[in-house]
């Protein structure tokens, strides 16, 4: 081939592409922004690995969880003329205002896993996830202290809103459907911002406060809150006998794992994006959206959560493997094809 | 106390002692506000006295108690306050992770968390000594960059389960936590050094009035660099002290660390002017900021209500405190 | 030394308030412009011309109309000498009494009333402890600043957000005057009234005298302690007003609104030439400006989809050399 052939092909193609680009999809991205997660910018960098892939222009902006930012950058989003748009909102409050300035711009929304009429809900069932849990470490209560725990405790996050809510009372909910005549009063929390450091004094006020209990169960928002209260009673000498189960499943996985966790719930949130696209996107980039199923319990695309105990969660590589081998495997298979081990 | 008292010879022995009384007033002001704090506590809920209150409050008070002192030496120098606490702290415990995971031995992880803050302090010194700006607006500026770059370095790190550091964040010595003795042993041998040492007394002439400390030939700048750089330098042995008990921690992690560390300055009576106070009241006013949390949840307060109660009790002791220092003018 | 009527006019000997047009632009205020021209052209050359199109002021706009008008009235605060570190706490209670009250069908005047009224008590206590007793603004404020937060997340109770969406206040909020919306107009136009009552008014000469040398001002007979109480109660008024707006934009209120936003407030207030630690100094002029160039560089930061941490990074490193220049300037030296 000489040539003069090889560069008119080179012209073909360059201006098929360009042609093509000028209307091509454009996906807007809105992450949640907090620094406390992996999973928050994991989210998004799998979001744009799989726009990219898909030959799309992808535009990805930072909550920073905060309702007024969020409200801003749903601005930015019809500015710039994307056209649709996928946020993890964790002001909920906010949504309202949000869904009226994408909604009336004609910009589908898909949210993740705090419902808001009118948005596509991609996510977790939270309530689900945390009577899941809840139920897991109930066997293990049952099992190993005859459902007779000295203390349960929450760790609570509350500025995690309504989630908070949802995973907390949901364990508390599943321990008690194993365990179900535990006395109400001991079931305590604290507040432990979802962080284990943050959380660490707090825990130890908590436990001060019932000095006498050694048989401690742990439920909470995410793995980091109750790990609080683990280091806070290896702390004070009594953790022989702590039994914590997580959410998330941030700090159960590798070689670091503290063995009081013994079981956390992964949603693998960082493949969201997966389902998002999709069940979702996909369809409205081929200018066929599917119908707007905006509740949790009848979702857009239902995220199935994937409680694991310690030793299952050993077979489960880290996040950043995760997001490595999600992005390499064939689009649409789900972090949870790949890596539950139920 | 106007001068005709003092000359008054009968009430001599009765001025000497309220002198004496005064000098001793703020400390037994804190020390009153803690006792009666543990005696209503333990009136509602006896079994606040025991030993597991005991260890909690103390653990608490490790990291802020040390951190107190890295902010209060920058007080007392004249250099307002220190906001790149939380930054410096986070970026000594990151490396005392990754060097801990390198299996290095202890020693050298605990220098090598004093060298880093020591780094972290050295280049606000060097921005504020040698731009000559206010050191509120760098370390406000430093800390912003410090959060921000830490977020972008790592997300989440943890201390190796099983390493020496580990260990030592759950270990006790004489019934108490090893975190703890430290931090005894620093506030008082620097309490003592500042009052007794050439370098000390220059820091607290610096903070008092630089034009007399200059007029007296000592070195504003080398002062305040070294101020700053030390100053971090204690907060790299906090982060020792922070990241061997807190499992996996985040660039934002330290944050609420910062506003009990100033509201333990303050309530030391170390003056924001600089130049005033003593050190070893750290001891007192770290111990009664990190009771207060602990009595509030044994008397049933939700976390909402107990950051009501932190925020008017540093309210009310700062505005009595002043109220208490106009009342008695010397 | 004694009060003849001869050492009240010579107020002016003591206190030199008295300054041109052109003293008074140059200074922080025309290096805060220079800095505001330039990130003006980085965002024209890296986002391209739809970076000034009336979409996307607007969007900037409307994000700083909170910024502008609680830093405006902060300002006051500062240039008296005193710092209120609550008013991004003040803003959070604001915020969620309103929408509390909304919620329980108050209407919105009366709803706002009670708010700003709540608010301007609680700037008043800050004010009793730092006027009257004389105690530290940075530990006073900040303690009030956890103190708020707790009410605040008492009033948002365990459901965490209190949704409010009153029709007649989005409307209000979100109406645009010529393309741009009308109160980030409005915030623009009180920064220029503050702005001539503080360079032309008596008032303004009373708050920079306090600000800048107390006992001068004492002895030309202006009253330290009034000037400032007022500028404690503006503060807090300026929050709660914040908070109000803030409650039309998101139709909501939660936990954590208003969070960190004394450090925005006031870091782009000393990129503009006021000081936290120094009254007397700053201008209102300059101080939205620095609100604008930190609004504009975030806006840059998005359009051109760099990560939002590199806009703290690029904030922190323009205070500094805000502070810096204002310092070559003459400004506040720490010597």
């Amino acid at each position: 081939m000489n040539k003069f052939v090889k560069n008119f092909m080179f012209s073909v193609v360059a201006i098929f592409l360009i042609s093509s680009s000028a209307n091509a999809f454009k996906l807007g991205m809105a992450v949640g922004g907090h620094p406390c997660c992996d999973w928050m910018k994991s989210q998004g960098d799998v979001a744009r690995a799989i726009a990219e892939k898909k030959g799309w222009e992808y535009l990805e902006l930072n909550n920073e969880g905060d309702s007024a930012t969020a409200v801003k950058n749903a601005q930015i989003f019809v500015q710039e003329g994307v056209d649709a748009v996928i946020q993890f909102n964790a002001q909920p409050g906010a949504n309202p205002a949000i869904q009226q300035i994408l909604g009336a711009a004609g910009i589908p929304v898909v949210t993740y896993d705090i419902a808001e009429e009118g948005m596509y809900f991609v996510g977790i069932d939270n309530l689900g996830a945390g009577i899941a849990g809840g139920e897991g470490l109930g066997k293990l209560v049952k099992e190993k202290w005859n459902c007779e725990p000295d203390l349960v405790v929450s760790a609570e996050g509350a500025a995690a809103g309504i989630v908070n809510t949802w995973r907390t009372g949901g364990m508390r909910t599943g321990l008690g459907n194993i365990c179900p005549d535990i006395p109400a009063e001991k079931y305590v929390s604290f507040e432990s911002n979802g962080d284990a450091a943050a959380g660490l004094a707090p825990a130890r006020d908590l436990l001060a406060a019932n000095p006498d209990a050694v048989r401690i169960a742990v439920v909470g928002l995410n793995d980091g809150g109750v790990l609080a209260l683990v280091n806070a009673a290896e702390q004070l000498g009594r953790a022989d006998e702590v039994m914590a189960w997580g959410q998330d499943g941030a700090f159960i996985t590798g070689d670091n794992v503290n063995p009081r966790l013994v079981g956390s719930v992964f949603y693998f949130l960082e493949g969201y994006a997966v389902y998002a696209i999709r069940d979702v996107i996909d369809g409205i980039a081929a200018g066929n959206p599917p119908p707007v199923k905006w509740e949790a319990d009848d979702p857009a695309s239902q995220v199935k959560p994937c409680p694991a105990t310690a030793a299952e969660a050993q077979l489960v590589p880290l996040e950043a493997e995760r997001v490595a081998q999600l992005l390499a495997a064939p689009i649409g298979t789900t972090a949870y094809d790949l890596f539950c081990v139920n | 106390m106007r001068l005709e008292h003092a000359i008054k010879p009968e009430s001599s022995m009765s001025t000497l002692l309220w002198l004496r009384f005064r000098a001793f007033s703020a400390p037994i002001f804190l020390l009153t506000v803690w006792l009666l704090l543990i005696i209503a506590t333990a009136i509602y809920r006896p079994d606040f006295i025991s030993y597991q209150t005991l260890l909690a409050v103390v653990f608490t008070m490790s990291i802020v108690g040390v951190m107190a002192i890295g902010q209060a030496l920058v007080t007392i120098s004249g250099g307002f306050l220190d906001l790149s606490q939380p930054s410096c702290l986070i970026f000594a415990s990151f490396v005392s992770v990754k060097l801990s995971e390198a299996g290095m031995p202890f020693i050298i992880v605990i220098l090598a968390a004093i060298i880093t803050g020591l780094f972290v302090g050295a280049i606000n010194a060097l921005i504020i000594v040698l731009a000559r700006l206010n050191p509120i607006i760098v370390t406000l500026a430093t800390n912003f960059i410090g959060l921000a770059v830490l977020y972008l370095m790592f997300r989440a790190a943890e201390v190796p389960i099983g390493s020496e550091i580990h260990t030592f964040g759950r270990a006790y010595f004489l019934g108490l936590p090893a975190t703890w003795w430290p931090m005894l042993i620093l506030i008082f041998i620097v309490g003592l050094l500042i009052h007794q040492t050439r370098y000390g007394r220059q820091t607290i002439a610096v903070g008092g009035n630089r034009y007399a400390a200059q007029t007296r030939g000592i070195s504003l700048k080398k002062t305040r660099f070294l101020i700053f750089s030390i100053a971090g330098g204690f907060v790299g042995f906090a982060a020792i002290l922070f990241c061997s008990a807190s499992g996996p921690f985040n660039s934002a992690s330290a944050n609420i660390l910062q506003l009990n560390v100033i509201a333990a300055v303050i309530l030391a009576g170390i003056s924001l002017e600089g130049g005033r106070g003593h050190l070893w009241m750290l001891f007192l006013s770290v111990g009664l900021l990190s009771t207060v949390p602990t009595s509030l949840v044994f008397f049933g307060l939700s976390s909402d209500a107990q950051a009501i109660f932190q925020g008017l009790i540093l309210v009310i002791a700062v505005t009595f405190d002043a109220y208490r220092s106009r009342k008695v003018t010397l | 030394m004694t009060n003849t009527a001869a050492n009240l006019d010579n107020s002016k000997n003591f206190i030199n308030t008295d300054r041109s047009w052109k003293e008074m632009l140059s200074g922080p205020v025309a290096s805060i412009t220079l800095v505001f021209f330039i990130v003006i052209a980085l965002g024209l050359i890296l986002v391209g011309p739809r970076f000034l199109s009336f979409s996307n002021v607007s969007i900037t706009g409307n994000y700083l109309i909170i910024p502008l008008i609680v830093g405006a009235f902060a300002g006051f605060a500062l240039l008296s000498g005193v710092v209120d570190l609550s008013i991004g706490s003040m803003l959070g209670f604001s915020a969620a009494l309103m929408a509390l009250l909304l919620n329980q069908d108050w209407g919105i005047i009366s709803a706002g009333l009670v708010t700003l009224v709540c608010c301007m008590f609680f700037g008043g206590i800050n004010a009793i402890c730092i006027v009257g007793f004389g105690a530290g603004p940075i530990p006073t404020t900040l303690g009030m600043l956890t103190a708020l937060r707790g009410i605040t997340w008492l009033i948002c109770g365990p459901s965490y957000t209190i949704v409010a969406f009153n029709l007649k206040l989005f409307t209000i909020v979100n109406h645009r005057f010529l393309g741009i919306p009308t109160f980030f107009l409005v915030g623009l136009l009180l920064t220029l009234i503050i702005t001539l009552i503080v360079s032309k008014s008596r008032l303004g000469r009373h708050i920079k005298a306090v600000g800048g040398d107390e006992q001068a001002a004492e002895r030309a007979g202006i009253s330290v302690k009034g000037v400032r109480f007022l500028s404690l109660i503006l503060s807090a008024l300026g929050a709660g007003i914040g908070g109000i707006i803030m409650v039309a934009q998101i139709t909501s209120a939660d936990r954590m609104m208003g969070f960190g936003l004394e450090f925005e407030v006031y870091a782009a207030l000393m990129i503009g030439g006021y000081s936290i630690l120094r009254g007397g100094v700053g201008n209102p002029a300059g101080g939205a400006l620095g609100i604008l160039v930190v609004g504009a560089l975030g806006n840059i930061i998005d359009l051109t989809a760099s990560n939002s941490y590199f806009a703290n990074i690029i904030v922190g490193m323009l205070l500094l050399s805000a502070v810096y220049l204002d310092r070559l300037r003459g400004g506040d030296s720490y010597d």
